[in-house]
């Protein structure tokens, strides 16, 4: 039986600058307890058409052609609904989980109030107690404890909790059709597998339909049925997961199959070419960090810890960990922006926390960085070439307004961007992946010894992001850049690093040569996490809601005891703990 | 690609299809500073200060004085309560003593401007240098600075000049604006902090840093001019807050004593019971201009909020 | 709905008792700074007043004393600040020998029952109408309706306070000029004077309200624009909650937190406007009190009468702050 009926919708939205059709003739339909998953890019019109059903489109756009048919309606076409009447249908018949976990309950009310006020509005005069005892059901379905959860606040919650809640307050009417957009995309590995597996729990359980919009065709193998591939606001493919998976027929879908980074398998890196000397003094080492410890008033984000990289052959160093877990501040204390709570951090000798001015100066030249987000790191104010010339300039790397030129030309090619388009452009006009592509470029000119890159790649579109990483792989292997590389990425760490760290609360718990690692892992930590990733195998069992539950009690076993366990070292890197 | 825009963006926009007026508010959206608001409430100001300056040109000052015309003449073709009808050699009337309603407004209208934009630089140049000290030196600095702006905006300017004035006796106009300035720069102090303290931690400052800027660099080209729509509109406030205080010193006859000022003509009028002798050319005239002057300063005000902020515009 | 963090409550009262100890300061050392020394001119005054008043001299003796003047000036203002915590202001030189604080005391009922009408009615008027500007389902009327009124928000109570004047008590005399209350009737508890208070209330209080609600409108007005765009709006709707729950439930209940900080910080500001509308109007509290002053160059008064003022002012800021952290949960963890 089918719950949901998409006929040749087409969204509209007009703009400042013309129509833009948003949507164009997408039918689909959704049959009761299936999982239906939509997966595209940012604008793809996942999101939009899934919005439409639920007549809740932003502000101007407007369902400019089709129907959409809802089985317990009858023939009813939603759109022609009245206000009044589609809101009796939202919730009831289709409900929402949204998005941002993080500010979908409203900050104020108590996370059972959340729910009473949704079975009110549909079913008018309950008693406090039926209220009470629909809130408790609904709670514990997804896990959660009602009787100490039920009467919190949003904010005394977790982000894991948060959306857990919010799929209480989605299946707390029964509903004959579930969207949820993009559910888990702010929460970290394991958190995602526990909260999209109670999802599936109470969905197989209340036997609506699902529809799962999403970016990763990892988790979309994982968890649904049917999937729908978008494409600027067409359907490009639509099929069952395991003829997507294992036999696309749209070249977009095998891009997006092939953006997914795979522990083991084909590198998207080209082996061949052979990192070239730095040729630095190899009697001090490049980076060193003695006894380093950072403390956050009675939090301690980062546990006392030591290595040193020589820096004589280039090298990228893995930091992987999720979020929480001491590898940003990790970062900071590198840099010289967030001083070390105890021992010290020496740059080729010096501590980078007691330098003077002109010290400083060449820490800065020699020390560069890649941030996580690439809106932010351009000041709005400039064209984008300030981000680049700047510090050219500053550095007294610059001949003249000519030589400044050239070389930002130069770096723009480098990394696959054409200057001419690129660089006199505000950043709003650029794209976030030509923006990152931007920063590597500027780390490029500038010429380092040492990169930080936290987290480069966790903003951009997955299509790009082996494009990024190339750039910076390149850093090293052309240019003599050693690495520090920053991410929550176990498959990415496992292609680009010579050496990986996985960090828990502020612990390092395994380290060693990627293949090791993360192709082996023993700690139980590193195994949870590589556990949890969904990839793109059917056959893969990601484990049940009851398996995800399990893994988080592991993880408490592992507070108790965290312990490095080290997997072997390559030259020219050192680790202790302490 | 993504431009930044909030509407999901695929293939390019479509323009067939809309008329020539549609085409021309999508333009006005695109092109912020054709704002309507903005563009009256600057108008209005310009207004008043050209009555300054041309008034000057045209009308002859010396009306201002007492006796320079028959008193309590009404404006031009109005009879006053004795019946006289007023004349053109006072188009605005005159008060109780005959002095020229026109020649005041001439001479009030840009001292009261005055007084506010001068209180207002001085206050936004204390609160820009305490906001970015504030925000950039952090510790005990931060929280005397943060205490006191805290402290300083729960009294009310108005109450502690009463008290000075009373005890000093006449001031000259700076002077005034210089007292008032001592209670405008708590808002932008605490609105500078606040910006700061969030753009230190903003990608381009860390960028910035990276970069070898130094702390000079840093605040006066990276975030300073990221302020600048807030300090606008800090400044446009903090005249309105100026001159209201200045008009109410005035109004309760505190201020300068031998300049004419708006101010004073109204705590002359209501002293000399205007209201009761129907004279409403007298107050009325200078209150409907500093009412025009607050409505100017607030247009300008919205204008630059929706400037600064797209999602108050309406397409 | 929880409890208020002990170091929170700390915070707020060291602000609200430096505040006072500020303005009680400022108010002892600005005369002190100017060339000639208001208490001696003071004092001269008050000889003057006192010529006809059995004892006056006893009694100037008796307030030298309490200035100290003849101690050192850290004594005199300790002294001072001793008596302004008590809220002895000394005496009035305009009506000698009338304390200051029974001055005070007489015209304070009429300033804070002015006030509660001007700041909250003023507060909850805005707030609504702000909301009701962003809000979906507000009738179009409305939508034109509000905007426009705003334009009349940027004139300061003073002048509203003149223009109605004219218009409902000068020319349409529905209203009286000026005063609390009629001369035919006796203050008390009945219904005639109750009805003669409110009908000269209205004019002074409707110049307030009619110019400072559109202040609250347009801020709020902002936040609901913010949070008509936040995560748990959208979900409420999706929710098929009644538009009206969502409109008081989430988005009112969210978007007035900052407005009652906002409220905390502008009190100053609008007890001063008051205070020019009470001269305006004649009405017997603070402000006309404080304008008599002046024009009698009464300084005891103007200093007892700024330093109540602020005391409220402040007062009324910290009882905003103690309520705050009822309304918003989180406060706790910000703490």
């Amino acid at each position: 039986m089918t719950v949901l009926e998409i006929k040749d919708v087409s969204i509209d939205f007009p703009t400042s600058r013309g129509v833009v059709h948003a949507v164009t003739d997408v039918s689909l339909s959704v049959p009761q307890g299936r999982r239906i998953g939509f997966i595209g890019e940012s604008g793809s019109g996942k999101t939009t058409t899934a919005l439409a059903a639920m007549r809740m489109l932003a502000a101007p756009g407007f369902v400019s052609a089709g129907e959409i048919h809802l089985n317990s309606l009858g023939k009813t076409d939603i759109l022609k609904l009245n206000e009044e009447e589609m809101r009796r249908v939202r919730l009831r018949k289709i409900a929402y989980i949204p998005q941002g976990a993080m500010n979908s309950l409203n900050p104020v009310m108590r996370v059972e109030h959340q729910i009473w006020d949704g079975i009110i509005a549909h079913e008018g005069a309950v008693t406090q107690a039926e209220l009470q005892r629909r809130s408790d059901a609904a709670l514990e379905g997804v896990g959660l404890d009602p009787t100490i959860v039920g009467r919190l606040f949003p904010h005394e919650l977790s982000g894991g909790m948060k959306q857990r809640v919010c799929i209480a307050i989605g299946v707390c009417l029964d509903p004959d059709l579930i969207i949820a957009d993009e559910p888990t995309s702010a929460l970290d590995v394991i958190t995602q597998r526990h909260v999209m597996q109670t999802l599936r729990e109470v969905q197989a359980k209340i036997g609506a339909g699902l529809i799962l919009i999403g970016h990763d065709m990892g988790l979309m193998a994982q968890s649904v049925d049917d999937i729908a591939v978008l494409k600027k606001g067409e359907l490009v493919e639509f099929g069952p997961t395991r003829q997507i998976i294992e036999n696309p027929r749209h070249p977009y879908t095998k891009e997006l199959i092939s953006s997914v980074p795979l522990v083991g398998g084909e590198s998207f890196l080209d082996p061949s070419a052979a990192p070239k000397a730095a040729g630095g003094d190899s009697a001090t080492p490049l980076l060193e960090l003695k006894g380093v410890s950072k403390r956050y008033g009675a939090v301690t984000a980062l546990h006392p810890m030591s290595f040193r990289l020589d820096g004589a052959v280039p090298q990228i160093i893995s930091i992987v960990g999720q979020s929480g877990s001491g590898k940003s501040t990790m970062g900071s204390l590198m840099l010289g922006f967030n001083a070390p709570s105890t021992g010290e951090v020496l740059f080729r000798g010096q501590d980078v926390y007691r330098q003077h001015a002109a010290e400083k100066l060449a820490f800065r030249k020699d020390v560069q960085a890649v941030f996580q987000d690439p809106y932010a790191c351009f000041n709005p104010f400039y064209r984008v070439n300030h981000a680049l010339k700047f510090p050219f300039e500053r550095f007294g790397l610059s001949e003249g307004p000519d030589h400044t030129r050239a070389a930002m030309e130069d770096a723009c090619r480098a990394v696959g961007l054409a200057p001419e388009t690129v660089l006199n452009r505000y950043p709003h006009q650029l794209s976030g992946g030509q923006r990152q592509r931007l920063i590597v470029a500027r780390a490029l000119m500038l010429s380092p010894k040492l990169l930080i890159a936290d987290e480069p790649v966790s903003m951009v579109d997955a299509s790009l992001r082996a494009t990024i990483l190339k750039n910076i792989h390149d850093l090293k292997d052309q240019h003599g850049i050693s690495i520090l590389y920053i991410t929550h990425d176990l498959a990415t760490a496992y292609h680009v690093s010579d050496f990986v760290m996985v960090l828990y609360k502020g612990h390092v718990v395994e380290a060693g040569p990627p293949k090791e690692v993360i192709g082996d892992p023993q700690h139980a930590y590193t195994r949870l996490l590589i556990d949890s990733i969904p990839w793109p195998e059917l056959d893969r069992d990601w484990g049940s809601a009851d398996d995800a539950r399990a893994a988080l009690d592991k993880l408490a076993e592992v507070d108790r005891r965290p312990d490095t366990v080290y997997r072997g070292s390559v030259p020219g890197f050192e680790l202790s703990q302490g | 690609m993504q431009t930044g825009a909030a509407a999901p963006e695929t293939a390019a926009p479509d323009t067939a299809g809309l008329t020539k007026a549609q085409l021309r508010r999508m333009r006005r959206f695109d092109n912020p500073w054709r704002n309507p608001k903005l563009i009256t409430g600057v108008s209005i100001l310009l207004g008043i200060i050209a009555l300054g300056l041309l008034g000057r040109l045209f009308w002859d000052m010396d009306l201002v004085f007492t006796g320079s015309g028959m008193p309590r003449q009404a404006p031009v073709g109005i009879e006053n309560i004795r019946g006289q009808v007023g004349t053109l050699a006072h188009p605005l009337g005159t008060d109780v003593s005959g002095k020229d309603i026109l020649a005041l407004l001439i001479v009030g209208a840009p001292n009261s401007l005055y007084v506010g934009v001068l209180a207002s630089v001085i206050g936004m140049s204390l609160g820009i240098f305490l906001g970015f000290t504030a925000g950039f030196v952090g510790g005990r600095t931060d929280d005397v600075i943060r205490v006191s702006s805290d402290v300083m905006i729960t009294i009310p300017p108005l109450l502690i000049l009463v008290v000075f004035q009373a005890a000093y006796g006449d001031i000259t106009l700076t002077m005034m604006a210089m007292l008032i300035a001592c209670f405008v720069w708590q808002s932008p102090t605490r609105l500078i902090r606040a910006q700061v303290l969030s753009m230190r931690e903003s990608g381009y400052v860390q960028m910035a840093r990276l970069s070898g800027a130094s702390t000079g660099h840093i605040m006066f080209r990276e975030m300073l001019p990221n302020l600048v729509p807030y300090l606008f509109g800090s400044f446009i406030a903090n005249v309105t807050t100026s001159i209201v205080t200045a008009v109410g010193l005035e109004v309760l006859g505190l201020g300068p004593q031998r300049v004419p000022t708006l101010g004073r003509v109204i705590y002359d009028a209501i002293n000399s019971g205007a209201l009761i002798q129907n004279m409403w050319w007298w107050w009325g005239i200078p209150t409907i201009l500093l009412a025009l002057m607050f409505v100017g300063l607030l247009l300008i005000n919205l204008g630059l909020d929706e400037v600064s902020n797209p999602r108050l515009r309406r397409l | 709905m929880g409890r208020i963090p002990v170091s929170y409550l700390i915070n707020r009262l060291i602000t609200f008792m430096l505040t006072v100890f500020i303005a009680a300061t400022l108010i002892w050392i600005i005369p002190r700074l100017s060339p000639v020394d208001p208490v001696d001119v003071m004092l001269g005054r008050m000889a003057a007043g006192g010529g006809s008043i059995e004892n006056s001299d006893a009694i100037l003796t008796q307030l030298r004393q309490s200035f100290g003047l003849d101690q050192p000036m850290i004594v005199q203002y300790l002294l001072y600040l001793k008596n302004t915590l008590t809220f002895d202001f000394g005496l009035s030189t305009a009506s000698f020998p009338t304390p200051v604080a029974s001055l005070i005391g007489n015209a304070l009922p009429w300033t804070l029952g002015l006030m509660f009408i001007s700041l909250i009615v003023t507060f909850i008027i805005g707030n609504l109408l702000g909301a009701l500007m962003v809000w979906e389902n507000t009738p179009k009327i409305w939508k034109v309706a509000i905007p426009s009124a705003m334009v009349f928000t940027a004139i300061p109570p003073l002048l509203s306070g003149l223009l109605l004047m004219y218009v409902f008590a000068t020319q349409l005399r529905w209203f009286p000029l000026t005063g609390a209350y009629g001369l035919n009737v006796e203050p008390g508890w009945d219904w005639d004077f109750i009805v003669s208070v409110l009908h000269h209330g209205f004019l002074p209080a409707l110049s307030i309200v009619i110019v400072t609600f559109g202040f609250w409108a347009l801020g709020m007005r902002g936040l609901m624009i913010t949070v008509q765009g936040e995560d748990y709006s959208v979900l409420a709707k999706a929710k098929g909650l009644r538009p009206r729950y969502i409109l008081y439930r989430y988005m009112i209940r969210n978007a007035i937190l900052p407005q009652v900080t906002a409220f905390a910080l502008q009190i100053g500001g609008l007890v001063a406007g008051q205070v020019l509308v009470e001269r305006i109007f004649a009405y017997p509290g603070m402000g006309k009190l404080l304008y008599d002053a002046i024009l009698d160059q009464d300084f005891p008064v103007i200093q007892g009468v700024s330093f109540v003022i602020i005391l409220m002012t402040a007062l009324a800021v910290f009882l905003v702050d103690l309520i705050y952290p009822l309304i918003d949960p989180r406060i706790r963890h910000e703490m």
